[in-house]
């Protein structure tokens, strides 16, 4: 499914970049300290990276490298030791908690590997509730191409103990995208899935970005998923080791391999 | 994982704290109320035995019987003062004194009456300090002149007066100047729990207090080997009929007793208030107990699938509850003494001084007060308990996310159905009257199906403030409170019961306010009725000779008071004179005539006529506590006693030839007519100068009054009430710690995708409001139908008419949604602090 105004938004940056896309998030020196002293670890050590608007990135790396500091960073969800995080120029150092807060809420999604949702809320309540804590009206045309991306039409009335965890994960997604943010950030978003819940959801994050136009991050460890990505980060010990656009699984596999994962 | 159980620890640290609180305060009150009485009456006990020191024998006029203390001042016949003379010649007699007491009433340095709330004012013959025994001159010495008197140290202390100041004095017959020469003191006390007493010699207070050539006593002290009962019976056998002989010791022990009776009163009322208060702390406690398995769930499941029997389950929670209990039953106590002790303080501030002596913690207050604790907490545990014996081993392997309450039924239509049960015996009431019996019960029933229908109840509220804006607050607090409806509704009606018992109150006390009116404005004719100020004893009886002597005055109606019993029944009974008794008030004659009464005859309000069941023409028989029985026939029967609180009426010399005392206790008076009522009032005043403690009020001035002293009451009442609110306040506190604590994930989600610490803190606070809303609306609704079907009850006790005080109730309301908002504040705050990362990330 298309829609022609977003192609047209993204077609026009293209122009106005001259073939660079425009950048939707990035990290410049961005390290992050744990503790201090003799047990300090370093998560993140000095990760500069450009996240262009309307591509699918994913982030790999062995447990512990730094995947989930490096995107609760860019997501304005913890802050650096040193280093910026820019999103749409923004840096989000300059910003109180509070406005971290709205940014987060209108300018950002996410969807965590599990635990997405209120169980109080309906699907419906809870992917418009970025929007209601704004306290606006959700976008109606919006809305319904975000539901039926996702093909969540008939699950609105739904409370999440109802819907099964593919379900519940597209739930996720679609309050992520209710905002229209510049990025979308996942964090192993299939972890809690099997396999073929957890593929179908990849398949609706690659129509997320081909025919919605969004931007999407994800952190997995499954070379199968990070597949679904236009372009993979390699992350070890806290640092960019490598990089790879057009991914395949054997290209993945044979790069975790060198890096000894 | 270390670092989550600790938090854990700190998080049951608060819940231990205010679950323990919940159960303390009603503990503390029941221990705080033993202590005190106890305290009180071992006080007493040591004060009349120092006061009886050194008396061996006591002689006076026997009493017919023992009328209680407040309605007779515990006059007796005064004896023939030959009689000190007679006992005096009785072998083995070392001294014999005789002694008046009598109403004596100390002017302060600005001519106003020194009458501290409600304690006796009084004068007496001082004499030999030998028979005093406490007793002790803390200054100075023994008046022995017409124109000297001591008076006790505290008066004097409080308005002044040193040696050698002229003092002026009100008595029965007129007011009197002396000069000051001693201050007394009583053992360490400087007054008698706050009475004034002046003190003269025994001859200028035999003829101050009219009782020239006779005594109210004789005290005696027994030569050296002589035994007090030995004494005792050799001068009871020369005593003549009616007089009789105690020993030292069975006067203090009598005196004590009365006390202990007047206090078993208001213990009885003090534990009342306790018992509310212990009651929504059982709800708070039945509340915790019951999150606390939920929350559990999964342990208790895992200790089932590892072997653990029901019975193990149930004794751990049990044993939970009784630890609880036992603390909170401990801290009670402690607190308990330390209340004590501040109410103490507080009398003493308001000018009521106790006797001193160390508080007195009996075994019996212990074990009440560890008792009440436990027992509270441990059936309030009981059913909790048991829902955790239901936990299936099953449950260990599922999600711990809080199963979402689903109403039963049967639950719901169980509590329908005594909804309806009691609110329609309450309207019955309601229209019937007088059913106190079936008002309580219904109220009780309608609470029960308030406590059944509770999750239900819960639901309709969330649902009904399940609407409006998206981004408002109130959809997510409604979800939460329909969620948990269980808990919510157990939190609310904690409140409910509080509520229900203040609003009731103030609508009795609406009532009474308004019949009390009612009663002025029907009964009156009077243009004017003198009182005693404050609490004073009386109004002299030459006010009434004054004004007879004015050209403006036209009646002079007295009322006099006592306690008496009618045909063996206890009572207050009123005397006035017949001569313009129709003119001044409408007693509302319902049989009979006014024209029959007089000497010989009684008016009896139509309840008690009916409660003895005699009728115009018939006999009662008066007993006074002073002179014995007399037989009087029925003249008329009235209805409208409540203006001056009349049962039975007597004619004055009736009266005044059973009782010693002739203080007024009120005088009605018309005046002349022509007389502008503004001015008549004014004259009088002036011309009652020398009675500063007479008050001249026009009938308004008397409601006014009167609904001023109900107000009192009702303060004082819902002061005591508020404590059970408070610790409702407590319960809601408590659960929204739960559940905040409970919720971490979702506040932090919530938090994530960006909900702001402001609008985390509005979710939580508006799930406070609609608690506290559902708990308000309840216990507001319930206290009025209550308090309304109460009032309907209690027409007997002159609540003639039913007011609803709206403004107050509202007031009621709008209190519980800002008590609501307060008791967020905490639980809020902790909301909005939950750390976001900490909250997402997956175990
Ligand atoms: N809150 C924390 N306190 C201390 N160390 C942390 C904390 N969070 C993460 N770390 C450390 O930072 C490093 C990176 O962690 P993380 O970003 O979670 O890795 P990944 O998601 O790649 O498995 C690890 O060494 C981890 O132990
Ligand atoms: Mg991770």
């Amino acid at each position: 499914m298309t829609t022609p105004g977003l192609r047209q938004r993204s077609a026009h940056t293209d122009e106005e970049q001259g073939r660079v896309r425009a950048v939707a998030a990035s990290a410049r020196g961005a390290c992050k300290v744990y503790g201090a002293g003799e047990t300090a670890v370093a998560a993140l050590d000095d990760v500069t990276l450009d996240l262009p608007a309307g591509r699918f990135t994913a982030i790999m790396g062995p447990s512990g490298s730094g995947k989930s500091t490096l995107m609760h960073c860019l997501a304005g969800l913890d802050t650096l030791t040193s280093g910026q995080v820019l999103i749409g120029g923004t840096d989000l150092a300059s910003l109180s908690d509070k406005e971290r807060t709205i940014l987060r809420r209108d300018r950002l999604g996410f969807v965590f590997q599990a635990f997405n949702l209120l169980p109080t809320l309906t699907a419906e309540e809870n992917i418009t509730l970025p929007v209601d804590l704004a306290g606006h009206a959700p976008e109606h045309e919006w809305f319904g191409t975000v539901v039926d991306t996702l093909n969540l039409r008939d699950r609105l009335r739904h409370r999440p103990s109802e819907l099964s965890g593919g379900q519940q994960q597209r739930v996720a997604v679609a309050r992520a995208l209710i905002t229209r943010p510049d990025v979308v950030f996942a964090d192993e978003p299939t972890g809690a899935l099997d396999r073929k819940a957890g593929v179908e959801l990849l398949r609706f994050l690659r129509s997320v970005v081909d025919d919605l136009g969004q931007t999407v991050v994800m952190v997995t460890h499954d070379p199968g998923a990070a597949a679904y990505a236009d372009r993979v980060v390699f992350l070890v010990d806290g640092g960019i080791v490598e990089e790879l656009t057009e991914p395949t699984r054997e290209r993945v596999l044979e790069i975790m391999g060198r890096l000894g994962d | 994982m270390l670092r989550l159980s600790l938090r854990n620890l700190l998080v049951s640290k608060l819940r231990l704290f205010l679950t323990v609180a919940a159960v303390t305060v009603g503990v503390s009150f029941v221990s705080g109320t033993f202590v005190l009485s106890d305290t009180m009456a071992k006080a007493f006990d040591e004060l009349y035995v120092g006061l009886t020191n050194g008396t061996d024998v006591v002689v006076k006029s026997q009493p017919a019987f023992e009328a209680d203390i407040t309605t007779n001042g515990g006059q007796v016949r005064p004896i023939d003062e030959a009689m000190v003379d007679q006992v005096r010649a009785v072998p083995g007699v070392a001294l014999a004194r005789g002694s008046v007491t009598g109403f004596a009433l100390i002017l302060d340095k600005e001519g106003r009456p020194i009458q501290p709330g409600g304690a006796p004012t009084f004068g007496a013959s001082i004499g030999d300090a030998r028979l005093s025994g406490d007793f002790v001159y803390r200054q100075g010495l023994e008046p022995t002149r017409s124109d000297q008197v001591a008076i006790d140290a505290r008066t004097a202390d409080q308005a002044g007066f040193v040696l050698g100041d002229r003092i002026d004095v009100v008595f029965q017959s007129g007011r009197q100047t002396f000069t000051l020469v001693g201050t007394i003191g009583f053992g360490e006390t400087d007054s008698l729990l706050g009475a004034t007493m002046a003190g003269f010699d025994l001859t200028t207070a035999q003829r101050l207090f009219d009782k020239v050539g006779l005594v109210d006593e004789i005290d005696v002290q027994a030569q050296r080997g002589v035994g007090a009962e030995e004494l005792r019976d050799r001068i009871a056998a020369t005593l003549p009929d009616g007089v009789e002989a105690l020993t030292g010791d069975q006067v203090a022990a009598d005196g004590s007793a009365a006390v202990r009776d007047a206090m078993g009163i208001f213990t009885q009322v003090l534990l009342v208030f306790a018992g509310i208060s212990l009651l929504v702390g059982s709800f708070v406690i039945w509340n915790t107990f019951n999150v606390l398995v939920a929350q559990r769930r999964r342990e208790v499941a895992l200790m089932r699938a590892v072997g653990a029997t029901r019975g193990q389950v149930l004794r751990g929670v049990l044993l939970e509850a009784l630890l609880v209990g036992t603390f909170s039953g401990g801290l009670g106590l402690g607190l308990g003494v330390g209340l004590a002790a501040g109410i103490r303080s507080l009398l003493k501030l308001v000018g009521v001084e106790m006797p001193t002596t160390s508080p007195a913690v009996e075994p019996r207050t212990i074990v009440a007060a560890l008792l009440v604790g436990v027992l509270v907490t441990m059936v309030a545990a009981i059913a909790p308990a048991w829902a955790a014996t239901r936990v299936a081993p099953m449950e260990a392997l599922r999600d711990a996310v809080p199963a979402r309450y689903a109403a039963g039924w049967s639950r719901s239509v169980a509590g329908g159905v005594l909804l309806t049960a009691g609110s329609a015996g309450l309207v019955a009431c309601i229209v019937v009257g007088d059913q106190r019996w079936w008002t309580v019960l219904s109220t009780l029933v309608t609470f029960a199906g308030l406590v059944v229908a509770g999750p239900t109840l819960a639901r309709l509220t969330a649902a009904a403030a399940d609407h409006g804006r998206r981004g408002g607050g109130w959809r997510m607090a409604a979800r939460n409170v329909e969620r948990s409806a269980r808990r919510s509704a157990a939190t609310a009606l904690a409140l409910t019961i509080g509520l229900t018992v203040v609003v009731a109150v103030a609508v009795s006390a609406a009532s009474l306010r308004e019949s009390v009116a009612d009663a002025v404005s029907g009964g009156n004719r009077s243009d004017l009725i003198l009182e005693p100020a404050g609490a004073g004893l009386g109004v002299s009886p030459a006010v009434a000779d004054l004004l007879r002597d004015r050209d403006d005055v036209a009646d002079v109606v007295e009322l006099r008071e006592t306690g008496a019993r009618v045909n063996g029944h206890d009572s207050l009974v009123s005397a006035m004179n017949a001569d313009g008794l129709g003119r001044v008030i409408d007693l509302g004659i319902e049989e009979g005539s006014l024209d029959t009464f007089g000497p010989g005859a009684v008016l009896v309000s139509t309840q008690r006529a009916e409660d003895l069941g005699v009728g115009v023409g018939d006999s009662v028989t008066v007993t006074f506590p002073e002179t014995g029985s007399t037989t009087m026939r029925v003249a008329a029967t009235f209805s409208r006693g409540a203006l001056i609180n009349a049962s039975y009426v007597l004619a004055l010399p009736d009266f005044a030839a059973n009782v010693t005392s002739e203080l007024d206790a009120a005088i009605l008076v018309n005046s002349a007519p022509g007389v502008d009522p503004a001015q008549g009032k004014e004259d009088i005043t002036a011309a009652l100068a020398d009675y500063p403690n007479v008050t001249v009020n026009s009938p308004d001035d008397i409601t006014e009054k009167a609904q001023s002293s109900v107000n009192q009451l009702l303060g004082i009442v819902t002061a005591l009430l508020l404590l059970a609110v408070v610790v409702a306040v407590l319960g809601i506190v408590n659960t929204l710690v739960l559940s905040v604590v409970e919720r971490t994930r979702e506040l932090g989600l919530l938090r994530a995708v960006g909900g702001t610490r402001r609008q985390v803190r509005t979710v939580v606070r508006r799930e406070s409001v609609l608690m506290s809303l559902l708990g308000a609306v309840t216990g507001v609704a319930l206290g009025t139908v209550s308090g309304v079907a109460l009032s309907r009850a209690l027409v007997d006790e002159g609540f003639t008419t039913v007011a609803v005080p709206t403004v107050t109730l509202a007031i009621y309301l709008l209190v519980a949604a800002a008590v609501g908002v307060l008791a967020a504040i905490g639980p809020a705050r902790r909301a909005s602090r939950v750390d976001v990362l900490r909250a997402i990330a997956s175990e």
